[in-house]
Protein backbone atom coordinates (compact mmCIF):
# COMPACT_ATOMS: atom_id res chain seq x y z
CA UNK A 1 0.00 0.00 0.00
CA UNK A 2 1.97 3.48 -1.03
CA UNK A 3 1.82 6.52 1.60
CA UNK A 4 -0.68 8.85 2.32
CA UNK A 5 0.40 11.13 0.05
CA UNK A 6 1.28 9.60 -3.35
CA UNK A 7 -2.41 10.10 -5.36
CA UNK A 8 -3.80 6.81 -7.23
CA UNK A 9 -6.16 7.70 -10.23
CA UNK A 10 -9.74 6.45 -9.61
CA UNK A 11 -11.04 3.54 -12.62
CA UNK A 12 -14.68 4.51 -11.62
CA UNK A 13 -16.19 6.75 -14.71
CA UNK A 14 -14.24 8.26 -17.38
CA UNK A 15 -12.85 11.11 -15.49
CA UNK A 16 -10.36 8.94 -13.89
CA UNK A 17 -9.60 11.34 -11.40
CA UNK A 18 -5.93 11.66 -10.49
CA UNK A 19 -6.22 12.95 -6.99
CA UNK A 20 -7.35 10.23 -4.97
CA UNK A 21 -5.48 9.48 -1.57
CA UNK A 22 -5.30 6.12 0.63
CA UNK A 23 -5.19 6.87 3.91
CA UNK A 24 -4.68 4.22 6.91
CA UNK A 25 -7.02 5.40 9.63
CA UNK A 26 -7.78 2.89 12.94
CA UNK A 27 -11.22 1.06 10.93
CA UNK A 28 -8.87 0.38 8.05
CA UNK A 29 -7.59 2.10 4.78
CA UNK A 30 -9.92 4.89 3.87
CA UNK A 31 -10.37 6.05 0.32
CA UNK A 32 -10.21 10.10 0.18
CA UNK A 33 -11.33 12.25 -3.17
CA UNK A 34 -13.23 9.68 -4.75
CA UNK A 35 -17.35 10.00 -5.67
CA UNK A 36 -19.87 7.46 -4.56
CA UNK A 37 -19.39 5.68 -7.79
CA UNK A 38 -15.62 5.17 -7.58
CA UNK A 39 -16.00 4.14 -3.99
CA UNK A 40 -18.31 1.57 -5.12
CA UNK A 41 -14.73 -0.22 -6.83
CA UNK A 42 -12.09 0.25 -4.40
CA UNK A 43 -14.65 -0.64 -1.39
CA UNK A 44 -16.12 -3.60 -3.38
CA UNK A 45 -19.90 -2.06 -3.11
CA UNK A 46 -22.77 -1.24 -4.96
CA UNK A 47 -22.85 1.20 -7.08
CA UNK A 48 -25.80 2.43 -6.17
CA UNK A 49 -26.28 0.63 -2.63
CA UNK A 50 -23.47 2.42 -0.73
CA UNK A 51 -22.74 0.22 1.96
CA UNK A 52 -23.85 -2.87 0.77
CA UNK A 53 -21.06 -5.69 -0.49
CA UNK A 54 -21.12 -6.38 -4.26
CA UNK A 55 -20.13 -10.37 -4.72
CA UNK A 56 -17.51 -11.08 -6.53
CA UNK A 57 -16.99 -13.88 -9.24
CA UNK A 58 -13.89 -16.17 -6.88
CA UNK A 59 -13.89 -19.28 -8.99
CA UNK A 60 -14.28 -20.62 -12.51
CA UNK A 61 -16.97 -22.36 -13.07
CA UNK A 62 -19.16 -24.19 -16.08
CA UNK A 63 -22.86 -24.19 -16.48
CA UNK A 64 -23.95 -27.86 -17.04
CA UNK A 65 -28.14 -28.41 -17.86
CA UNK A 66 -28.36 -25.12 -15.69
CA UNK A 67 -26.42 -25.55 -12.99
CA UNK A 68 -23.04 -24.00 -12.13
CA UNK A 69 -20.19 -26.25 -11.51
CA UNK A 70 -16.91 -24.78 -10.42
CA UNK A 71 -14.10 -26.22 -11.89
CA UNK A 72 -10.45 -25.19 -12.81
CA UNK A 73 -9.21 -22.24 -15.04
CA UNK A 74 -7.71 -24.58 -17.79
CA UNK A 75 -11.22 -26.68 -17.82
CA UNK A 76 -13.00 -23.38 -18.15
CA UNK A 77 -10.75 -22.32 -20.67
CA UNK A 78 -10.42 -25.01 -22.84
CA UNK A 79 -15.12 -24.74 -22.67
CA UNK A 80 -14.63 -21.00 -23.17
CA UNK A 81 -12.66 -21.73 -26.53
CA UNK A 82 -15.18 -24.64 -27.80
CA UNK A 83 -18.60 -22.52 -27.23
CA UNK A 84 -16.62 -19.85 -29.52
CA UNK A 85 -15.13 -21.92 -31.83
CA UNK A 86 -18.53 -23.94 -32.69
CA UNK A 87 -20.56 -20.34 -33.17
CA UNK A 88 -21.02 -19.15 -36.50
CA UNK A 89 -22.11 -16.01 -35.25
CA UNK A 90 -19.76 -14.92 -32.21
CA UNK A 91 -19.81 -11.62 -30.42
CA UNK A 92 -17.17 -10.14 -28.30
CA UNK A 93 -19.27 -7.61 -26.70
CA UNK A 94 -18.49 -4.92 -23.68
CA UNK A 95 -15.15 -3.53 -23.02
CA UNK A 96 -15.76 -0.09 -22.00
CA UNK A 97 -15.02 -1.10 -18.82
CA UNK A 98 -11.86 -2.61 -19.62
CA UNK A 99 -8.07 -1.58 -19.69
CA UNK A 100 -6.60 -1.16 -22.82
CA UNK A 101 -4.43 -4.56 -22.63
CA UNK A 102 -7.51 -6.33 -22.32
CA UNK A 103 -9.31 -4.34 -25.18
CA UNK A 104 -6.80 -5.60 -27.56
CA UNK A 105 -6.52 -8.72 -26.62
CA UNK A 106 -10.15 -9.09 -26.86
CA UNK A 107 -8.97 -7.55 -30.48
CA UNK A 108 -7.24 -10.44 -31.40
CA UNK A 109 -9.51 -12.97 -29.59
CA UNK A 110 -12.15 -11.12 -32.18
CA UNK A 111 -10.18 -12.42 -35.60
CA UNK A 112 -8.90 -15.23 -34.12
CA UNK A 113 -13.02 -16.63 -33.93
CA UNK A 114 -13.83 -14.39 -36.62
CA UNK A 115 -16.22 -12.75 -34.31
CA UNK A 116 -18.14 -9.02 -34.29
CA UNK A 117 -16.71 -6.62 -31.77
CA UNK A 118 -19.42 -4.75 -29.93
CA UNK A 119 -18.38 -2.08 -28.24
CA UNK A 120 -20.66 -1.36 -25.13
CA UNK A 121 -21.82 1.68 -25.80
CA UNK A 122 -21.66 1.90 -29.74
CA UNK A 123 -24.68 4.18 -30.08
CA UNK A 124 -23.46 6.78 -28.36
CA UNK A 125 -19.54 7.12 -28.80
CA UNK A 126 -19.43 5.72 -32.52
CA UNK A 127 -21.75 8.73 -34.12
CA UNK A 128 -19.73 10.83 -31.83
CA UNK A 129 -15.89 9.89 -33.68
CA UNK A 130 -17.36 9.76 -37.16
CA UNK A 131 -18.94 13.17 -37.00
CA UNK A 132 -15.25 14.16 -35.46
CA UNK A 133 -14.05 12.92 -38.86
CA UNK A 134 -16.09 13.89 -41.32
CA UNK A 135 -17.71 17.31 -39.63
CA UNK A 136 -14.60 18.95 -39.07
CA UNK A 137 -15.04 19.79 -35.48
CA UNK A 138 -12.35 20.33 -33.31
CA UNK A 139 -11.42 17.86 -29.66
CA UNK A 140 -10.34 19.51 -27.04
CA UNK A 141 -8.28 18.18 -23.69
CA UNK A 142 -10.96 18.51 -20.29
CA UNK A 143 -8.13 20.50 -19.07
CA UNK A 144 -8.63 23.59 -21.89
CA UNK A 145 -12.47 23.69 -21.14
CA UNK A 146 -11.96 24.09 -17.40
CA UNK A 147 -9.26 27.04 -18.38
CA UNK A 148 -11.34 28.44 -21.18
CA UNK A 149 -14.66 27.45 -21.24
CA UNK A 150 -17.87 30.00 -20.72
CA UNK A 151 -20.45 28.16 -21.95
CA UNK A 152 -21.49 24.69 -20.71
CA UNK A 153 -24.38 22.35 -22.17
CA UNK A 154 -25.41 18.96 -21.11
CA UNK A 155 -27.30 17.55 -23.45
CA UNK A 156 -29.35 14.46 -22.96
CA UNK A 157 -26.55 14.24 -20.26
CA UNK A 158 -26.63 13.92 -16.34
CA UNK A 159 -23.16 14.46 -15.06
CA UNK A 160 -23.74 13.56 -11.57
CA UNK A 161 -25.00 10.48 -12.79
CA UNK A 162 -22.64 9.53 -15.32
CA UNK A 163 -19.33 10.98 -13.91
CA UNK A 164 -20.39 12.62 -10.53
CA UNK A 165 -17.35 14.71 -10.54
CA UNK A 166 -17.20 15.92 -13.69
CA UNK A 167 -19.00 19.42 -12.84
CA UNK A 168 -16.39 19.62 -9.75
CA UNK A 169 -13.36 19.17 -11.64
CA UNK A 170 -13.71 20.40 -15.43
CA UNK A 171 -17.22 21.74 -16.20
CA UNK A 172 -18.87 23.84 -14.34
CA UNK A 173 -17.52 24.82 -10.92
CA UNK A 174 -13.48 24.15 -11.87
CA UNK A 175 -11.78 27.37 -11.33
CA UNK A 176 -9.12 27.64 -14.25
CA UNK A 177 -7.32 30.33 -16.17
CA UNK A 178 -9.70 32.41 -17.61
CA UNK A 179 -12.41 30.81 -15.50
CA UNK A 180 -10.99 32.55 -12.39
CA UNK A 181 -14.31 32.63 -10.24
CA UNK A 182 -15.94 28.67 -10.80
CA UNK A 183 -19.58 28.47 -11.70
CA UNK A 184 -19.72 32.71 -11.81
CA UNK A 185 -17.34 32.86 -14.87
CA UNK A 186 -20.19 30.36 -16.95
CA UNK A 187 -23.30 29.63 -17.95
CA UNK A 188 -24.41 26.26 -17.84
CA UNK A 189 -27.44 24.79 -19.86
CA UNK A 190 -29.38 21.54 -20.16
CA UNK A 191 -31.63 19.65 -22.70
CA UNK A 192 -33.03 16.63 -21.01
CA UNK A 193 -36.12 14.62 -20.83
CA UNK A 194 -36.89 15.06 -17.15
CA UNK A 195 -36.41 17.97 -15.03
CA UNK A 196 -32.95 16.69 -13.60
CA UNK A 197 -30.86 18.10 -10.35
CA UNK A 198 -28.71 20.11 -13.16
CA UNK A 199 -31.64 22.33 -13.12
CA UNK A 200 -30.76 24.17 -10.41
CA UNK A 201 -27.37 25.72 -11.42
CA UNK A 202 -28.75 26.11 -15.35
CA UNK A 203 -29.53 29.34 -16.67
CA UNK A 204 -31.49 27.41 -19.85
CA UNK A 205 -33.07 24.16 -19.09
CA UNK A 206 -34.71 22.84 -21.38
CA UNK A 207 -36.93 20.18 -21.27
CA UNK A 208 -37.57 17.83 -24.70
CA UNK A 209 -39.55 15.16 -25.70
CA UNK A 210 -38.27 11.70 -26.52
CA UNK A 211 -37.46 11.61 -30.54
CA UNK A 212 -37.81 15.34 -31.46
CA UNK A 213 -33.96 16.39 -30.27
CA UNK A 214 -33.09 16.19 -34.38
CA UNK A 215 -35.97 18.82 -34.35
CA UNK A 216 -34.35 20.69 -31.66
CA UNK A 217 -31.09 20.81 -32.88
CA UNK A 218 -31.95 21.57 -36.18
CA UNK A 219 -34.13 24.53 -34.86
CA UNK A 220 -31.35 25.74 -32.92
CA UNK A 221 -29.26 25.37 -35.99
CA UNK A 222 -31.35 27.42 -37.98
CA UNK A 223 -31.42 30.14 -34.99
CA UNK A 224 -27.89 30.43 -34.93
CA UNK A 225 -27.51 30.64 -38.47
CA UNK A 226 -30.21 33.40 -39.13
CA UNK A 227 -31.92 31.35 -41.09
CA UNK A 228 -34.87 31.82 -38.72
CA UNK A 229 -36.30 28.45 -37.54
CA UNK A 230 -38.67 25.96 -40.18
CA UNK A 231 -40.97 25.54 -37.70
CA UNK A 232 -41.51 26.85 -34.00
CA UNK A 233 -39.58 24.14 -31.61
CA UNK A 234 -40.13 24.82 -27.68
CA UNK A 235 -36.81 26.10 -26.22
CA UNK A 236 -34.76 26.66 -29.69
CA UNK A 237 -34.53 30.01 -29.22
CA UNK A 238 -33.39 29.97 -25.47
CA UNK A 239 -30.60 27.98 -26.02
CA UNK A 240 -30.13 29.74 -29.61
CA UNK A 241 -29.35 32.91 -27.67
CA UNK A 242 -27.25 31.30 -24.86
CA UNK A 243 -24.97 29.53 -27.69
CA UNK A 244 -24.76 33.16 -29.23
CA UNK A 245 -23.71 34.98 -26.12
CA UNK A 246 -20.87 32.57 -25.15
CA UNK A 247 -17.67 32.96 -26.37
CA UNK A 248 -15.87 29.07 -25.93
CA UNK A 249 -18.54 26.91 -25.46
CA UNK A 250 -18.77 23.02 -24.95
CA UNK A 251 -21.91 20.55 -25.55
CA UNK A 252 -21.34 17.17 -23.89
CA UNK A 253 -23.68 14.85 -25.27
CA UNK A 254 -25.13 12.18 -23.52
CA UNK A 255 -26.79 8.48 -23.87
CA UNK A 256 -30.30 10.57 -23.84
CA UNK A 257 -29.10 11.34 -27.57
CA UNK A 258 -28.12 7.87 -28.59
CA UNK A 259 -31.08 6.01 -27.41
CA UNK A 260 -33.21 5.05 -30.54
CA UNK A 261 -33.10 5.35 -34.37
CA UNK A 262 -31.34 7.80 -35.75
CA UNK A 263 -28.11 8.51 -33.45
CA UNK A 264 -25.56 9.35 -36.29
CA UNK A 265 -28.05 12.08 -37.73
CA UNK A 266 -28.38 13.37 -34.54
CA UNK A 267 -24.79 13.46 -33.89
CA UNK A 268 -23.87 15.01 -37.31
CA UNK A 269 -26.76 17.89 -36.40
CA UNK A 270 -24.64 18.54 -33.45
CA UNK A 271 -21.77 18.42 -35.24
CA UNK A 272 -22.98 20.78 -37.93
CA UNK A 273 -24.22 23.44 -35.31
CA UNK A 274 -20.98 23.67 -33.22
CA UNK A 275 -19.07 24.13 -36.35
CA UNK A 276 -21.42 26.68 -37.80
CA UNK A 277 -21.07 28.53 -34.49
CA UNK A 278 -17.43 28.76 -34.51
CA UNK A 279 -16.02 31.69 -36.73
CA UNK A 280 -16.85 34.21 -34.27
CA UNK A 281 -16.81 31.31 -31.34
CA UNK A 282 -14.95 28.43 -30.26
CA UNK A 283 -17.50 25.43 -29.60
CA UNK A 284 -16.36 21.81 -28.85
CA UNK A 285 -18.72 18.91 -28.92
CA UNK A 286 -17.98 16.06 -26.88
CA UNK A 287 -19.32 12.55 -25.54
CA UNK A 288 -20.16 12.04 -22.26
CA UNK A 289 -19.09 8.69 -21.96
CA UNK A 290 -19.52 7.17 -18.19
CA UNK A 291 -16.99 3.77 -18.29
CA UNK A 292 -13.87 4.25 -17.16
CA UNK A 293 -12.37 3.30 -20.61
CA UNK A 294 -14.52 3.88 -23.19
CA UNK A 295 -12.16 6.73 -25.37
CA UNK A 296 -9.65 3.36 -25.08
CA UNK A 297 -11.41 1.39 -27.13
CA UNK A 298 -12.40 3.75 -29.56
CA UNK A 299 -8.57 5.01 -29.94
CA UNK A 300 -7.70 0.88 -30.19
CA UNK A 301 -10.64 0.92 -33.08
CA UNK A 302 -9.50 4.09 -34.53
CA UNK A 303 -5.78 3.57 -34.91
CA UNK A 304 -6.23 -0.33 -35.64
CA UNK A 305 -8.88 -0.26 -38.16
CA UNK A 306 -9.73 3.25 -38.90
CA UNK A 307 -13.16 3.26 -38.47
CA UNK A 308 -14.83 3.70 -34.86
CA UNK A 309 -17.78 1.50 -35.96
CA UNK A 310 -18.04 -2.37 -34.67
CA UNK A 311 -16.05 -4.59 -36.68
CA UNK A 312 -17.20 -8.02 -37.86
CA UNK A 313 -14.16 -10.02 -38.61
CA UNK A 314 -16.54 -12.89 -40.02
CA UNK A 315 -16.93 -10.09 -43.35
CA UNK A 316 -12.86 -10.62 -43.90
CA UNK A 317 -9.86 -8.63 -42.40
CA UNK A 318 -9.34 -5.46 -42.45
CA UNK A 319 -13.28 -6.55 -41.39
CA UNK A 320 -16.48 -4.58 -42.16
CA UNK A 321 -17.30 -1.69 -39.64
CA UNK A 322 -21.04 -1.40 -38.55
CA UNK A 323 -22.65 1.70 -37.11
CA UNK A 324 -25.57 -0.23 -35.83
CA UNK A 325 -26.19 -1.77 -32.87
CA UNK A 326 -25.92 -5.94 -33.77
CA UNK A 327 -28.91 -8.31 -34.40
CA UNK A 328 -28.80 -10.34 -31.50
CA UNK A 329 -31.28 -12.87 -33.30
CA UNK A 330 -28.31 -14.01 -35.41
CA UNK A 331 -25.96 -14.37 -31.87
CA UNK A 332 -24.84 -17.91 -31.41
CA UNK A 333 -22.15 -17.04 -28.93
CA UNK A 334 -21.38 -14.11 -26.33
CA UNK A 335 -17.76 -13.45 -25.08
CA UNK A 336 -18.60 -10.52 -22.94
CA UNK A 337 -15.58 -8.75 -20.83
CA UNK A 338 -16.15 -5.03 -19.37
CA UNK A 339 -19.92 -4.70 -19.34
CA UNK A 340 -22.39 -6.38 -18.19
CA UNK A 341 -24.36 -7.13 -21.17
CA UNK A 342 -27.65 -8.68 -19.45
CA UNK A 343 -28.23 -5.23 -17.33
CA UNK A 344 -27.68 -3.35 -20.66
CA UNK A 345 -29.77 -5.18 -22.91
CA UNK A 346 -33.70 -4.87 -23.01
CA UNK A 347 -35.81 -7.43 -21.43
CA UNK A 348 -37.35 -8.78 -24.98
CA UNK A 349 -33.99 -9.51 -25.84
CA UNK A 350 -32.25 -10.82 -22.78
CA UNK A 351 -35.58 -13.21 -22.53
CA UNK A 352 -34.79 -14.17 -26.44
CA UNK A 353 -31.21 -15.10 -25.90
CA UNK A 354 -32.05 -17.05 -22.42
CA UNK A 355 -34.85 -19.08 -24.89
CA UNK A 356 -32.42 -19.29 -27.17
CA UNK A 357 -29.48 -20.85 -24.97
CA UNK A 358 -26.78 -18.47 -26.59
CA UNK A 359 -23.90 -19.56 -24.47
CA UNK A 360 -22.49 -16.52 -22.98
CA UNK A 361 -18.75 -16.58 -21.66
CA UNK A 362 -17.99 -14.11 -18.83
CA UNK A 363 -14.83 -12.75 -18.02
CA UNK A 364 -14.50 -10.09 -15.06
CA UNK A 365 -14.13 -9.27 -11.61
CA UNK A 366 -18.42 -9.25 -10.72
CA UNK A 367 -21.33 -11.77 -10.12
CA UNK A 368 -23.47 -9.43 -12.46
CA UNK A 369 -26.69 -9.68 -13.92
CA UNK A 370 -24.35 -11.51 -17.13
CA UNK A 371 -22.34 -14.42 -14.76
CA UNK A 372 -25.94 -15.08 -13.32
CA UNK A 373 -26.77 -16.40 -17.04
CA UNK A 374 -23.08 -17.39 -18.13
CA UNK A 375 -22.39 -20.96 -19.46
CA UNK A 376 -18.77 -20.69 -18.73
CA UNK A 377 -17.40 -17.77 -16.51
CA UNK A 378 -13.71 -16.86 -16.05
CA UNK A 379 -13.09 -14.04 -12.79
CA UNK A 380 -10.40 -11.48 -13.28
CA UNK A 381 -8.91 -8.83 -10.84
CA UNK A 382 -10.08 -5.09 -10.66
CA UNK A 383 -8.30 -3.17 -13.71
CA UNK A 384 -6.61 -0.43 -11.84
CA UNK A 385 -7.07 -1.62 -8.34
CA UNK A 386 -5.60 -5.04 -7.92
CA UNK A 387 -3.71 -4.60 -11.30
CA UNK A 388 -2.07 -2.49 -13.57
CA UNK A 389 -3.60 -1.20 -16.47
CA UNK A 390 -3.53 1.91 -19.08
CA UNK A 391 -6.72 3.64 -19.47
CA UNK A 392 -7.45 6.86 -21.75
CA UNK A 393 -9.92 9.74 -20.01
CA UNK A 394 -12.69 10.77 -21.33
CA UNK A 395 -10.81 13.44 -23.70
CA UNK A 396 -8.22 10.42 -24.60
CA UNK A 397 -5.21 11.48 -22.34
CA UNK A 398 -4.04 7.76 -21.77
CA UNK A 399 -3.19 7.15 -18.04
CA UNK A 400 -1.45 4.18 -16.09
CA UNK A 401 -3.27 2.75 -14.00
CA UNK A 402 -1.20 1.73 -10.68
CA UNK A 403 -2.55 -1.65 -8.25
CA UNK A 404 -3.56 -0.54 -4.59
CA UNK A 405 -4.61 -4.15 -3.15
CA UNK A 406 -3.85 -7.91 -4.06
CA UNK A 407 -5.35 -9.37 -7.27
CA UNK A 408 -7.50 -12.41 -6.24
CA UNK A 409 -7.45 -13.48 -9.82
CA UNK A 410 -5.91 -12.66 -12.80
CA UNK A 411 -6.03 -9.78 -15.18
CA UNK A 412 -8.45 -9.32 -18.10
CA UNK A 413 -6.05 -9.42 -20.21
CA UNK A 414 -4.33 -12.72 -19.13
CA UNK A 415 -7.48 -14.55 -19.17
CA UNK A 416 -8.25 -13.35 -22.85
CA UNK A 417 -4.50 -13.86 -23.97
CA UNK A 418 -4.82 -17.38 -22.35
CA UNK A 419 -8.08 -17.88 -24.55
CA UNK A 420 -6.33 -16.59 -27.32
CA UNK A 421 -3.15 -19.29 -26.67
CA UNK A 422 -5.70 -22.40 -25.83
CA UNK A 423 -7.66 -21.70 -29.31
CA UNK A 424 -4.29 -21.94 -31.80
CA UNK B 1 -11.57 26.19 19.87
CA UNK B 2 -12.47 22.63 20.54
CA UNK B 3 -12.79 20.53 17.14
CA UNK B 4 -14.62 17.79 15.79
CA UNK B 5 -11.42 15.78 15.26
CA UNK B 6 -10.15 16.27 18.98
CA UNK B 7 -13.29 14.85 20.08
CA UNK B 8 -12.82 11.86 17.66
CA UNK B 9 -10.28 10.82 19.93
CA UNK B 10 -12.46 10.11 22.22
CA UNK B 11 -14.77 8.08 20.50
CA UNK B 12 -13.92 4.16 19.21
CA UNK B 13 -13.41 5.30 15.75
CA UNK B 14 -15.34 1.94 14.42
CA UNK B 15 -18.10 3.50 12.37
CA UNK B 16 -20.17 0.67 13.66
CA UNK B 17 -23.18 2.60 12.68
CA UNK B 18 -24.87 1.72 16.12
CA UNK B 19 -25.59 5.10 16.29
CA UNK B 20 -26.62 5.72 12.68
CA UNK B 21 -24.02 7.84 11.78
CA UNK B 22 -20.34 7.49 11.11
CA UNK B 23 -17.94 8.33 14.02
CA UNK B 24 -17.04 11.47 12.64
CA UNK B 25 -20.58 12.80 12.10
CA UNK B 26 -21.10 12.05 15.86
CA UNK B 27 -18.34 14.05 16.92
CA UNK B 28 -19.74 16.76 14.72
CA UNK B 29 -23.05 16.30 16.65
CA UNK B 30 -21.67 16.30 19.69
CA UNK B 31 -19.58 19.73 18.93
CA UNK B 32 -23.61 21.74 17.94
CA UNK B 33 -24.55 19.57 21.37
CA UNK B 34 -27.31 17.90 19.12
CA UNK B 35 -25.37 14.76 20.60
CA UNK B 36 -24.23 13.78 24.34
CA UNK B 37 -21.39 11.71 24.85
CA UNK B 38 -23.97 9.31 26.24
CA UNK B 39 -25.65 8.53 22.70
CA UNK B 40 -23.00 6.31 21.59
CA UNK B 41 -23.80 2.93 22.73
CA UNK B 42 -20.42 1.99 22.32
CA UNK B 43 -18.74 3.82 25.19
CA UNK B 44 -20.45 2.30 27.67
CA UNK B 45 -18.96 -1.11 27.28
CA UNK B 46 -16.06 -1.79 29.93
CA UNK B 47 -13.40 -1.08 27.10
CA UNK B 48 -14.10 2.29 26.90
CA UNK B 49 -14.96 2.95 30.57
CA UNK B 50 -13.94 6.86 31.53
CA UNK B 51 -14.61 8.09 28.21
CA UNK B 52 -18.42 9.09 28.28
CA UNK B 53 -16.61 11.24 31.05
CA UNK B 54 -13.41 12.94 29.41
CA UNK B 55 -15.75 14.01 26.26
CA UNK B 56 -17.91 15.64 29.00
CA UNK B 57 -14.87 17.65 30.58
CA UNK B 58 -14.25 18.51 26.63
CA UNK B 59 -17.27 19.45 26.27
CA UNK B 60 -18.28 21.95 29.39
CA UNK B 61 -15.11 23.61 28.95
CA UNK B 62 -15.59 24.32 25.64
CA UNK B 63 -18.11 27.44 24.92
CA UNK B 64 -20.74 25.88 22.68
CA UNK B 65 -20.53 26.21 19.25
CA UNK B 66 -23.18 27.55 16.78
CA UNK B 67 -25.28 25.42 15.32
CA UNK B 68 -23.53 24.33 11.82
CA UNK B 69 -24.37 21.46 8.79
CA UNK B 70 -25.68 18.44 8.79
CA UNK B 71 -25.10 15.56 5.88
CA UNK B 72 -27.81 13.21 4.98
CA UNK B 73 -25.46 9.76 4.05
CA UNK B 74 -28.40 8.43 1.85
CA UNK B 75 -28.32 11.33 -0.43
CA UNK B 76 -24.81 12.38 -0.51
CA UNK B 77 -23.30 10.99 -3.91
CA UNK B 78 -19.59 11.89 -2.87
CA UNK B 79 -19.44 14.98 -6.31
CA UNK B 80 -17.73 17.28 -4.25
CA UNK B 81 -19.44 20.49 -5.07
CA UNK B 82 -19.66 21.75 -1.58
CA UNK B 83 -15.71 20.88 -0.85
CA UNK B 84 -14.82 23.14 -4.12
CA UNK B 85 -17.89 25.81 -3.45
CA UNK B 86 -17.02 26.50 0.48
CA UNK B 87 -15.54 29.92 1.12
CA UNK B 88 -12.92 28.74 3.61
CA UNK B 89 -11.38 26.38 0.77
CA UNK B 90 -11.47 29.42 -2.09
CA UNK B 91 -9.30 31.34 0.38
CA UNK B 92 -7.32 28.71 2.19
CA UNK B 93 -7.02 25.17 -0.06
CA UNK B 94 -5.83 25.94 -3.38
CA UNK B 95 -6.67 22.07 -4.25
CA UNK B 96 -10.19 22.49 -3.78
CA UNK B 97 -10.15 25.86 -5.74
CA UNK B 98 -8.89 24.10 -8.63
CA UNK B 99 -11.43 21.71 -8.50
CA UNK B 100 -9.52 18.70 -7.08
CA UNK B 101 -9.82 17.13 -3.72
CA UNK B 102 -7.72 18.70 -1.08
CA UNK B 103 -5.25 16.51 0.73
CA UNK B 104 -4.98 14.80 3.57
CA UNK B 105 -2.79 16.95 5.53
CA UNK B 106 -5.16 20.06 4.19
CA UNK B 107 -7.24 21.56 7.02
CA UNK B 108 -10.87 21.77 5.41
CA UNK B 109 -14.42 21.84 6.65
CA UNK B 110 -15.39 19.47 4.46
CA UNK B 111 -13.42 16.07 3.00
CA UNK B 112 -15.19 13.21 0.15
CA UNK B 113 -14.23 9.87 2.06
CA UNK B 114 -15.25 6.79 0.91
CA UNK B 115 -17.51 8.43 -0.96
CA UNK B 116 -19.72 10.50 1.61
CA UNK B 117 -18.71 13.84 2.15
CA UNK B 118 -17.76 14.23 5.77
CA UNK B 119 -17.89 17.62 7.99
CA UNK B 120 -14.28 17.32 9.63
CA UNK B 121 -13.24 20.96 11.28
CA UNK B 122 -17.33 22.74 11.06
CA UNK B 123 -15.56 25.61 13.48
CA UNK B 124 -13.70 26.60 10.60
CA UNK B 125 -17.30 27.53 8.80
CA UNK B 126 -17.15 31.15 7.73
CA UNK B 127 -21.06 30.88 8.51
CA UNK B 128 -20.53 29.71 12.07
CA UNK B 129 -17.32 32.81 12.27
CA UNK B 130 -18.17 35.36 11.25
CA UNK B 131 -21.25 35.76 8.74
CA UNK B 132 -23.43 33.44 10.14
CA UNK B 133 -26.39 34.29 7.11
CA UNK B 134 -24.33 34.96 4.48
CA UNK B 135 -22.97 32.12 3.12
CA UNK B 136 -24.55 28.73 2.33
CA UNK B 137 -22.98 28.16 -0.76
CA UNK B 138 -22.44 24.44 0.74
CA UNK B 139 -26.34 23.84 0.80
CA UNK B 140 -27.29 25.85 -2.09
CA UNK B 141 -25.13 24.26 -4.62
CA UNK B 142 -25.50 20.19 -3.35
CA UNK B 143 -27.54 19.04 -6.16
CA UNK B 144 -28.35 15.95 -4.17
CA UNK B 145 -29.80 18.29 -1.26
CA UNK B 146 -28.14 16.38 1.13
CA UNK B 147 -26.73 19.45 3.38
CA UNK B 148 -28.86 20.78 5.83
CA UNK B 149 -27.90 24.08 7.87
CA UNK B 150 -28.63 24.61 11.46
Amino acid sequence: MPGPWESHICPGCACLCDDIDLVEAEQGVTVHNVCAWGAAKFLGTKKFHPGEPRRRLTAPFIRHRGRRREVGEGEALKRAVELLAQARRPVVFGLTASGCRAQEAAMALARRFRARLEPADLHLMAPYYQALLTEEIYHAPLDFLRDEADTVIYWGANPLHACPRHLTRYAFFARGRFTERGAEDRRLAAVDLHRTELARFCQVFVKTAPGRDLELIRAVHDLVAGRGAAQAVKGASRLADFLRQGEVGVIFAGRGLAYGEGARARFAALAALVRDLRPERRYFLFPLASDFNSAGLYHLLLTRLGSPGAPDFREGDPPRCHWEPVDWGEVDAVLVTGADLFWLLPEGTRRELSRRQVPVVAVGPWEDRTAAQAAVGLPAALEGIEVEEVACRQDGLPLFLRPVLPAPAPAAHQVLTRLLEISA
Amino acid sequence: MLTAEELLEFLPRTDCGQCGMTCADFAGLLLSRDLAPADCPVLHEPEYAGFIEALEELLAAAPAAARGMAIDPERCIGCGICVAMCEHHLAQVPEARAGRGPRPGDRVIFRVVNGLVRVVNQELCVRLLQAAEKCSKCAEHCPAEAITLR
